[in-house]
């Protein structure tokens, strides 16, 4: 506790200033394709597995009731459901409330046209390393994680869509 | 939680509810919102405060917060402070009926035996504006200002601080600092130190705040975080209360002879180290902190703050509160000069730099009313402050008074939240 | 600086480094609790300005400002 703070109110205010500058936000963009964990779990219709899917692009969403956040994404991941369905691409979003009810309130103020698992105990969240909520990832046709994301901000949103086009067109050959 | 994600903002909704809350004056923060929902709020607060016969304050506050989608967030804040009442000049209790003039002409009586108060009628008006951005995922930084006047102060200042989260958001690092240049100005000229009132001049005299913090908090459990939080803070100029004063007392009977004024060092440096943790039980909230102090004054205090919020139903909280706050006199604090004794360099008979205790206690309640969209919040607080009634170096008839009266103090918080 | 705020200060330190430097981790989705707005060192910002204003008209002390923390970790 010696610090002479005459000039750090200074240095301070220069770097406050150069803190406020504009600046985005990073997404984690993963080089290496590693094979997306498979998962089985419960929805309110019969349980959902990820290897259902292989030949379709999935798009893997973590998200919890009490996540602002999450709160933004809804709206638009039911509207890349409906625009890309055709497409072959498939919403799977992974809930990870504590307490199922919560989920629910939740659910009532949104309807999402896509499939909504629930995984209480976080097992999925572990095998797929997720690190913020919400947290979403793309797993191609032959089933790698071709991108991932952590948080959304609608800012931001277009720049997944076009990840979401991308791993619908590249893999559509193989 | 109720977001509007989509569709038109309803400012006429926040319109309407501004004016309402301007004729029911009373507003406070939310409690089941949380804080990263975009929009705007509005929280306004007021503060009734009275002591035992002497000081009574009205506070207002209003405070108005635009959040971005984006994360930034603006917020800026009114307060008005009407202050009126008597405080203790630092003179002591004589053995008959007091009468003494103050700088600006008023004449004072004070009974036999009591503590002599000094008048006062105060307004205060104070702004303030923060503007918070995070400029990663992983950083925030804060920078504010404020600018407050009143009758024979103003204050201005800038402060800013940088948060990162660091370990996967368990850790977070705060650094910051602040900077406040104020003027006083004492109505009636400022007086010479340690003189019998001698104005050495009209103008205004100049005191430099400076402050750095360092902060860390940590996410234990689920359930459970702590902080650890250092201010330092420097001070320098013009440090003393213009309008106390201290007896000079006869060296054996104790009978006041006549006041000089307060004399302060013109440099304090100021260190505090906090405590913190929240703890959440099954639906309740356990908030402790300790906090220790000291300064170049030689004050050194300690401060012990328990809340424990009680959810009750829909939304609705009772909150107890105790506090506990002790400190050390300040080395130039004294309770009178001795007549015919040389002067000392620096002294003062303020008792807020004597030796004392503080004990608070009171309760916060939160509520919503259905006719209203917002959140109340009701907090009562009583607090007792004592310090030493008998100091070892009274003389005479001194020894026989209660040289420091416990006060109590009562203060009322009512607020209203709103916002969409 | 006094002898015995040196040792306070020290000792204070000393906590805050095992503080940061222990091993407790709680994974991002088990953030619920803190999530909560009363999950903060600080969950009335207003109320408690005014009370610092009080104390420090009152008292002779200054600072304890929280810095800050916790929360839903989200984004």
């Amino acid at each position: 506790m010696t610090v002479k703070p005459r000039s750090l109110p200074f240095i301070l205010a220069v770097l406050l200033l150069m803190l406020h500058a504009p600046a985005g936000f990073a997404a984690s963009a993963r080089n290496d394709h590693p094979l997306a964990p498979d998962f089985t779990l419960p929805t309110s219709s019969g349980p959902v597995s990820l290897h259902d899917f292989r030949g379709k692009v999935v798009y893997v969403d973590f998200w919890a009731s009490w996540c602002g956040p999450c709160r933004q994404s809804f709206p638009w991941m039911s509207t890349m459901a409906n625009k890309y369905a055709a497409d072959g691409l498939v919403i799977i979003s992974i809930n990870l409330d504590k307490n199922r009810e919560a989920a629910g309130e939740f659910l009532e103020q949104f309807h999402p046209p896509f499939i909504v698992s629930f995984d209480p105990a976080g097992k999925t969240a572990v095998a797929f390393g997720v690190d913020a909520m919400p947290s979403s990832f793309i797993v191609s046709r032959t089933g790698r994680i071709v991108f991932s994301h952590e948080g959304f901000e609608l800012s931001r949103a277009a720049a997944i869509e076009d990840r979401i086009k991308e791993a619908l067109a590249s893999d559509q050959n193989q | 939680m109720r977001v509007q994600l989509e569709g038109p903002k309803p400012p006429s909704r926040l319109r309407d509810t501004l004016h309402t809350a301007a004729l029911a004056l009373l507003l406070v923060p939310a409690t089941a919102k949380a804080q990263s929902d975009p929009g705007d709020r509005i929280d306004f607060t007021s503060l009734f405060y009275g002591e035992q016969s002497r000081t009574q304050i009205f506070e207002p506050v209003v405070r108005f917060t635009h959040l971005q989608p984006d994360g930034q967030s603006f917020s800026g804040q009114l307060a008005i402070d009407v202050i009126t009442g008597a405080s203790p000049s630092g003179a002591l209790p004589s053995g008959v009926v007091q009468t003494r003039t103050t700088s600006s002409g008023r004449t004072i009586t004070s009974p036999a035996g009591q503590i002599p108060t000094a008048p006062f009628r105060d307004r205060r008006v104070a702004l303030d504006g923060e503007w918070q951005k995070p400029v990663t995922r992983f950083l925030t930084s804060t920078v504010g200002g404020h600018f407050s006047r009143e009758k024979d102060y103003q204050s201005t200042g800038v402060n800013g601080k940088i948060s990162t989260d660091l370990m996967r958001r368990l850790l977070t690092i705060t650094i910051g600092g602040g900077y406040s240049h104020d003027t006083v100005f004492p109505v009636g000229g400022t007086p010479a130190g340690l003189s019998d009132g001698l104005v050495v001049h009209s103008g205004s005299n100049a005191k430099k705040v400076e402050n750095i913090l360092l902060g860390a908090s940590r996410i234990l459990s689920r359930r459970w975080m702590v902080s650890i939080n250092g201010t330092r803070t420097f001070e320098s100029g013009y440090l003393t209360e213009p309008y106390k004063v201290l007896s000079l007392m006869n060296p054996v009977t104790g009978q006041p002879s006549g006041e000089l004024t307060d004399k302060r060092p013109s440099t304090r440096d100021r260190t505090s180290v906090l405590l913190s943790s929240v703890y959440h039980l099954s639906d309740d909230v356990l908030y402790t902190s300790y906090r220790y102090y000291w300064d170049t004054w030689s004050v050194r205090s300690h401060t012990l703050d328990l809340k424990y919020r009680h959810e009750l139903d829909e939304g609705m909280y009772i909150e107890p509160i105790v506090r506990y706050y002790t400190q050390t006199a300040a080395s130039f604090y004294t309770v009178g000069l001795v007549q015919g004794t040389p002067l000392p360099e620096f002294a003062t008979s303020d008792y807020r730099l004597g030796s004392l205790q503080t004990v608070t206690i009171g309760a916060t309640y939160g509520f919503h009313l259905d006719a209203s969209p917002g959140d109340f919040t009701v907090r009562a607080q009583l607090m007792r402050q004592s310090g030493d009634s008998s100091p070892p170096n009274a003389i005479g008839i001194q020894r026989r008074f209660d040289l420091s009266p416990p006060v109590n103090i009562f203060a009322v918080v009512v607020g209203y939240s709103f916002g969409d | 600086m006094t002898r015995i705020s040196r040792q306070v200060c020290r000792l204070l330190i000393t906590l805050a480094l095992l503080l940061i430097g222990g091993c407790a981790t709680v994974q991002p989705w088990d953030r619920d609790l803190l999530a909560q707005k009363q999950m903060s060192f600080n969950p009335s910002p207003m109320l408690q300005a005014i009370d610092a204003h009080i104390y420090f008209s009152k008292e002779a002390s200054m600072g304890g400002i929280d810095a800050g923390g916790g929360g839903c970790g989200c984004n």
